[in-house]
């Protein structure tokens, strides 16, 4: 029927370039804890360690600089995006968000900064960063407490994506509690796999084989904690009841949506990883390939998350 | 003063003078819409069959989801409880058209900002003390007024009838009340 009041607006009002910033934070926090957490383990700062400390320190300014980036071009109004830095509104989990990458992307940005000196020192930019020297050199004697001021803001910024859409009442799988938890783990399992692929393709030498594997382990270890919050947050939905248990079981059951819940995130996030980990990494065994797979896996995973539960959260009502 | 709306489902005849008029108020770009009238049925037994005509728009709630999740006070509630957007300050995420709970909000193309019902504010209102959809309603089954008024009509209106309030669980506390309509049977 050709309705009188005419064709009703599109319900879809996010689009992928929002699951992709949620990835690429979700990323940059992910590979910032896990790349401080892995240094003070080793307070030495020997080799096996170095490439995946120095890898993760890389990706996370990195990524949340194209993460910001792709979401300043997204809004409808790019040119007016200064707006966001001059005014807050602090009931606002946006604004909130806006105010911790205020402070997280140039925190991070000094941190690589500080772990790759020397080699920045060497390069066309050593003018820039010795004028920077003293400051340089007081975060570096304060590396302990500056890496865990970052690690506290990368961790706000893991939960904060989640906390974006939870805020959102009417959309059942959105507005639900696991979701920040659920951000926060996946995105520390796509920063992992992250520093694993980037720390084997560009610090290859640096690399050794115990290394990867603790690394691999601590990522397959987020895996079943990721599995609990999905299985946590569907099941919480469906004890709600009415509008919010008819939208838990049709995200799960039917349509496009489901199937790439079933087939890329719950195949790449959880069965790919577990199959590799029990079968080609089963006798320690040290095969690139499987390793650099894995990792793939996880990020195909991860990233097929976001896209999940942005769209199926704007699509499935349950009425 | 806070200004409220009445749509009564029981004299709307879904003529849809309301949308018209608030298109060509609001010089409402084509395909766009702040307000809906959506048919709802034909629910009963024949005979005795029965439309309920829906109204769709800004209700104005009294605690806006839009207002508190916008990060720059681009959507705000000005001093008469109209909740209205400053497009200066809108920057255009979208934020405010995904947490709407009633779906009342649609991205202008001419301008790029969200923008939605606000009681005629600038136009209509501001020139004669009523929305346009209000003025030209043939069956008056729209009431507007001034919450704060005791001599508004719109509180001996809500005084004598039943009212409800749309998705009230969410606690919105919407400022456009609705009097349901009691013809077509009870559906659970």
């Amino acid at each position: 029927m050709n309705e009188i009041w005419g064709p009703d607006s599109a319900t879809i009002i996010w689009h992928w370039p929002i699951a992709l910033y949620l990835f690429l934070a979700g990323l940059s926090s992910g590979a910032m804890m896990k790349a401080l957490s892995v240094e003070w383990m080793n307070k030495n700062k020997k080799a096996p360690w170095d490439a995946f400390v120095r890898a993760g320190v890389l990706l996370a300014p990195f990524s949340i600089i194209i993460g910001l980036i792709i979401l300043i071009f997204d809004l409808t109004k790019p040119l007016n995006f200064y707006q966001l830095l001059i005014t807050y509104n602090l009931k606002s989990v946006m604004s909130l968000g806006v105010l911790l990458l205020l402070f997280y992307t140039p925190l991070s940005l000094a941190y690589a900064i500080i772990r790759f000196r020397s080699t920045l020192e060497q390069s066309f930019l050593g003018g820039i960063v010795r004028n920077f020297g003293a400051l340089l050199d007081f975060l570096e004697r304060n590396s302990l407490w500056f890496g865990r001021l970052v690690f506290a803001i990368a961790g706000g910024v893991g939960v904060y994506t989640g906390f974006l859409l939870s805020a959102i009442q009417t959309l059942p799988l959105y507005n639900s509690p696991i979701l920040p938890i659920l951000f926060l783990a996946s995105g520390l399992s796509s920063g992992i796999a992250a520093c694993i692929c980037f720390g084997l393709i560009f610090f290859e030498k640096e690399v050794s084989k115990d290394t990867t594997k603790y690394l691999l382990t601590m990522d397959l270890r987020v895996i079943p904690i990721e599995s609990l919050l999905l299985f946590a947050l569907f099941v919480g939905l469906y004890f709600q009841g009415g509008e919010k248990a008819v939208a838990a079981i049709t995200s799960l059951t039917s349509g496009t949506w489901a199937g790439i819940f079933w087939i890329c995130v719950v195949g790449f996030s959880v069965v790919v990883p577990s199959v590799i980990a029990l079968t080609a990494l089963k006798n320690h065994a040290y095969k690139v390939n499987f390793i650099l797979l894995n990792s793939l896996s996880i990020m195909i995973g991860v990233f097929a998350l976001r896209m999940y539960i942005l769209y199926a959260g704007q699509i499935y009502l349950g009425t | 003063m806070k200004y409220a709306m009445i749509h009564d489902m029981e004299k709307c005849i879904g003529c849809q003078g309301c949308t018209i008029a608030c298109r060509s108020e609001n010089a409402i770009p084509d395909g766009y819409f702040r307000l809906k009238v959506k048919m709802d049925g034909p629910h009963g037994e024949f005979p005795n069959l029965n439309f309920n005509y829906v109204r769709h728009s800004c209700e104005m709630c009294e605690h806006t989801p839009c207002v508190t999740v916008c990060p720059t006070h681009a959507s705000f509630m000005d001093e008469n409880g109209i909740v209205d957007i400053n497009a200066n300050l809108c920057v255009g995420c979208l934020y405010c058209v995904v947490a709407c709970p009633y779906n009342a909000r649609y991205v202008n193309p001419k301008t790029n900002v969200p923008d939605k019902c606000n009681f005629c504010k600038h136009t209509h209102l501001k020139q004669y003390g009523e929305p346009a959809c209000v003025a030209v309603c043939p069956t008056d089954a729209l009431i507007f007024g001034d919450l704060d008024d005791p001599l508004s009509p719109i509180f001996s209106y809500l005084a004598n009838k039943p009212f409800v309030t749309n998705k009230p669980h969410l606690g919105t506390k919407p400022k456009l009340f609705v009097v349901p309509n009691k013809k077509g049977g009870i559906k659970l």
